[in-house]
């Protein structure tokens, strides 16, 4: 009860958040000098009474104020509007959102799975060579920027012909059978997600060392070596639970990344995800895409938190409190 | 501790005189060394001319076009590409962007097309065309059906023109180009298969616009609200299976920011030698990528069977030609111009009781004054542009219409850069130097301020070799790419630039597609820009001569007379250079060896016969 309570309570405190990213973004693109119609203006074969048709369809005669009011109100009642181009939004972001959705699912699930381990064992082997070999390769992993490794990993791809040259599916995918199509998925995935596995999972062993050498030093675990308990129960039972907690909240922002974190890596594999959609949205700017985006943005982030502080309940009873 | 401090001082102070000295280097030598670096151009296999053009061939009362090639091989598929987003619409008559009228144009045939070597009209759907006068009588093909079954008649015909086109529904731009004399053509159906188009006075484009898709009653006015719900009928997110569509191809998937997949259309009306039916070809598939980058590397691996090849890697694709399974064809010019405008505004409006000029006055004697605006085209070198901007693969231009279109007047040569030249036309409207400074008679500097979108590469670098070039006659030039919204305003609407730097894509076999940029009134009249409404009064001798002659060429209907109108209108530009026309972007493409029946032309490209390519043989040659 309490817990639904805190809910809640949280979601109210959204609603004037979301209000406020959504005046500030729409203005701040309204605001810039630019012309949604400028490529159409351009365009010889275009006429005047074209133009004055998509200038009324977008609302672009009306006062800023009036358009921020009609965005509003559509928006509320479910309506992203049309993209500059004339298709509906809500539907090209449907296209794309499975698409990321699985990409990021799949990192997320594999740097965390790889990533907690890894971090426990360089705590608890702390200064041997085996975490001074995973501080190395975590440390490479830091330092190479994603954009310039996805290139490296397609020029790779190019050469050796091992890996198809980005995209998600080949051409002849609709006419595959079901474990075809498994196959060529994952043949596809394979090279974007070690791009962004190798970047998550060297921040986040690091991170999870860290929690847990802080924690293996504290007094109560030295307590409990000096009772004697054996050893991985310490570490299992009495030390992992509390270096996890900063872990949670760590899990909420990558829940709200999950639908725009890749975007760069997503522009270069050609990866037919909502990052990308955005990257052209924002460079065409397609002010109804973008806006619906940034909104997206903004709702994951609260839910992230949201996720993040209810899983903190249920781990850590100091929050409960 | 203090000799560690020394020795990075010492580093410090090394590499920063290492910087200075490379870059003062890089400076001087950048013209010496981009043109020792000149690259000829590559010269691709030669285009065969001679495409056997298809014709009518009447069999069990069905009339279907016959391909005169080589007969081939059935089954296979090419795949292509599309940078960008992919299309936005499958309905041929919305489309506004390039790829969403290459697929809807696959899927739907005109009644005429273009013939791909000279450039005239082709009966396409129609069979027969009889022009009386203003009467344009044309004859269907009889058993010609869509892709359900349903033959494909003069209602069809009707209502893609009645209905949808004169409607003004979807794109105008057909519609606004066949307004003649204030007034629409009326059209009128004889029987099943023949149509008749009134026109009110004689009108060259008219029978080149009769290219535009026919659309199928039937599927296009199913719904009962089909008007309102026009621009969203055939959106992308249509199941393919419901289209009904005339093309050689017809949709078979679209999976979004992946690709467009075309499947062989059953039903289509053209057959080959042994009568067989066409195309040859199962499927044609266009990947959608997002950079040309991606692109190379796609053809690199093999996933694309052709692409078009940029800058500097025509070079490194040519040196591998031979050992390759690609070949590569120059298909010369393509449409695009690239040009200087520049702004002759003399016009001013009331601001506060002031009168305001767009240019000030000083600049209105510059920019009116022909020798001025012919010393600047003298001074540019388009050679060095060529081989340093477009790596060669582009072609000095020096009039309006680009190379490759059938109106191209080939008398005008053009010229060398010639400083001297330049100079003097500058003398002789008492322009003067001083100190390597250029001075009008009424003792100005000439200084003046040239703009593009930034952002576009190439034409941001040709900005910097015009503000070079301008230098050697003394013209000093502040170059500021501004951002494409902004420039557009100004051209536009607050017409206050000097100088710049655009390109525009025309038509090859139509210049009447360019009446928005020529005619006085044109609302894309550039260098002499007026508000909409204006009155003309103003107009200088030869731009009224320019809108006489294009009233005039529009008016005939022979190829030699619209010449020699055409002809006048570019030599008017070469003289009196309003816009001064920079080069022209030549096409080179690569495309598997595997991939027969090609006969690439400058005028359609490269694989404009889809019905007819067939593939024989592996990669390998």
């Amino acid at each position: 009860m309490k817990l639904l309570k805190f809910i809640l309570k949280r979601i109210l405190q959204t609603i004037p958040l979301l209000i406020l990213v959504s005046i500030i973004s729409f203005f701040i693109i309204r605001l810039s000098p630019v012309d949604p119609l400028a490529e159409l203006r351009l365009n010889p074969s275009i006429s005047q009474e074209t133009l004055q048709k998509e200038k009324i369809r977008l609302g672009l005669d009306k006062p800023i104020i009036v358009q921020y009011g009609l965005w509003a109100k559509s928006f509320v009642k479910g309506d992203l509007g049309v993209t500059s181009s004339g298709e509906k939004v809500s539907q090209k972001l449907a296209e794309r959102i499975p698409n990321t959705l699985l990409l990021t699912f799949v990192v997320i699930f594999m740097t965390w799975s790889v990533g907690i381990p890894l971090g426990i064992l360089g705590a608890v082997y702390n200064k041997s060579s085996y975490d001074r070999l995973l501080t190395i390769l975590s440390s490479i992993g830091m330092a190479i920027p994603s954009f310039f490794f996805a290139i490296l990993l397609l020029i790779f791809a190019v050469k050796t012909g091992l890996f198809p040259v980005g995209g998600l599916t080949s051409y002849n995918f609709s006419d595959l059978s079901f474990i075809g199509k498994v196959l060529d998925i994952s043949k596809h995935l394979v090279l974007p997600v070690t791009v962004l596995f190798t970047l998550s999972l060297a921040g986040l062993q690091r991170q999870m060392r860290a929690n847990m050498l802080d924690v293996l030093d504290s007094d109560y675990i030295k307590f409990a070596r000096a009772k004697g308990l054996c050893e991985g129960k310490i570490i299992f039972k009495h030390a992992l639970r509390n270096a996890i907690n900063p872990m949670i909240t760590l899990l909420g922002f990558e829940f709200a990344g999950l639908l725009s974190g890749a975007a760069l890596t997503e522009y270069v594999f050609q990866y037919p995800g909502l990052g990308r959609l955005i990257l052209e949205a924002v460079m065409k700017s397609d002010i109804n895409l973008v806006m619906a985006s940034l909104m997206i943005g903004s709702i994951m982030l609260v839910l992230g938190n949201l996720l993040a502080d209810i899983l903190l309940i249920i781990t850590d009873p100091r929050v409960r409190g | 501790m203090n000799r560690a401090v020394k020795i990075i001082v010492i580093c410090l102070i090394g590499v920063l005189f290492l910087c200075l000295f490379l870059k003062k280097d890089a400076k001087e030598n950048r013209y010496i060394l981009d043109s020792a670096n000149i690259k000829p151009n590559p010269d691709a296999v030669e285009l065969n001319l001679d495409y056997p053009i298809p014709v009518t061939k009447t069999i069990n009362g069905v009339d279907y076009l016959q391909s005169q090639l080589p007969i081939g091989k059935f089954g296979g598929e090419i795949v292509s590409s599309t940078i960008g987003e992919g299309p936005k619409t499958f309905n041929p008559f919305t489309s506004t962007d390039a790829t969403s009228s290459t697929m809807a144009d696959m899927m739907y045939d005109g009644l005429f097309t273009t013939n791909p070597m000279t450039g005239k009209v082709l009966p396409k759907l129609a069979k027969s065309i009889d022009i009386r006068g203003n009467h344009y009588i044309i004859h269907l093909r009889k058993g010609v059906i869509w892709s359900d079954g349903k033959p494909i008649t003069a209602d069809d015909v009707i209502f893609t023109w009645k209905d949808i086109i004169f409607a003004g529904l979807g794109n105008t731009s057909t519609r606004d180009g066949m307004i003649i004399e204030g007034e629409l053509p009326k059209i009128r159906k004889i029987d099943d298969y023949t149509v008749e188009f009134i026109i009110k006075r004689q009108f060259a484009p008219f029978l080149r616009m009769l290219s535009a898709p026919i659309a199928p009653k039937h599927y296009f006015s199913k719904d009962k609200n089909w008007q309102n719900n026009f621009n969203r009928f055939l959106s992308t997110n249509i199941n393919p299976k419901d289209i009904v569509s005339s093309g050689a191809y017809r949709l078979k998937e679209y999976v979004p920011a992946q690709r467009v997949i075309f499947e062989k259309n059953p039903n289509y009306y053209m057959i080959n030698k042994n009568g067989e039916k066409l195309p040859y070809l199962d499927k044609i598939i266009y990947l959608i990528v997002g950079d040309i980058n991606n692109q190379i590397l796609k053809f690199e691996a093999g996933e694309l069977d052709e692409i078009s090849l940029k800058g500097g890697d025509v070079a490194r694709y040519k040196a591998k030609e031979s050992a390759s399974d690609y070949v590569i064809y120059n298909l010369g010019a393509d449409n695009g111009t690239m040009f200087i405008a520049v702004n002759m505004n003399t016009r001013y409006r009331k601001e506060n009781g002031k009168i305001k000029y767009f240019v000030p006055i000083k600049k209105q004697r510059w920019f009116n004054d022909t020798n001025f605006r012919k010393a600047i085209d003298y001074a540019i070198d388009r050679d060095s542009m060529v081989q340093n901007i477009a790596n060669g693969m582009a072609t000095p231009l020096f009039t309006a219409e680009s190379p490759n279109g059938i109106y191209y007047n080939s008398k005008i040569k053009g010229h060398k850069r010639d400083i001297n030249k330049a100079k003097n036309l500058l003398k002789n409207s008492g322009f003067s130097f001083k100190n390597g400074q250029l001075y009008d008679k009424y003792g100005n500097q000439v200084e003046i301020d040239l703009s593009t979108n930034a952002g576009n590469t190439e034409r941001e670098a040709l900005g910097v070799m015009v503000k070079q070039d301008l230098a050697d006659i003394g013209i000093k030039v502040n170059f500021k790419p501004i951002e494409f919204n902004s420039l557009v305003n100004k051209i536009t609407n607050s017409f206050d630039w000097d100088l710049i730097i655009l390109g525009l894509t025309g038509s090859p076999v139509e210049p009447h597609n360019g009446k928005n940029v020529w005619y006085s009134s044109g609302p894309l009249h550039l260098f002499n820009q007026r508000q909409p409404n204006q009155p003309l009064k103003d107009i200088r001798p030869w731009e009224k001569r320019i809108d006489e002659l294009f009233e005039k060429a529009a008016l005939k209907l022979s190829f030699s007379e619209r010449k020699k109108y055409y002809d006048e209108y570019q030599q008017i530009i070469y003289n009196e250079a309003p816009i001064i026309y920079l080069y022209s972007p030549i096409r080179i493409y690569a495309i598997r060896r595997k991939i027969k029946n090609l006969y690439p032309s400058t005028l359609s490209g490269l694989i404009y016969n889809l019905e007819e390519l067939y593939i024989d043989g592996g990669n390998r040659k």
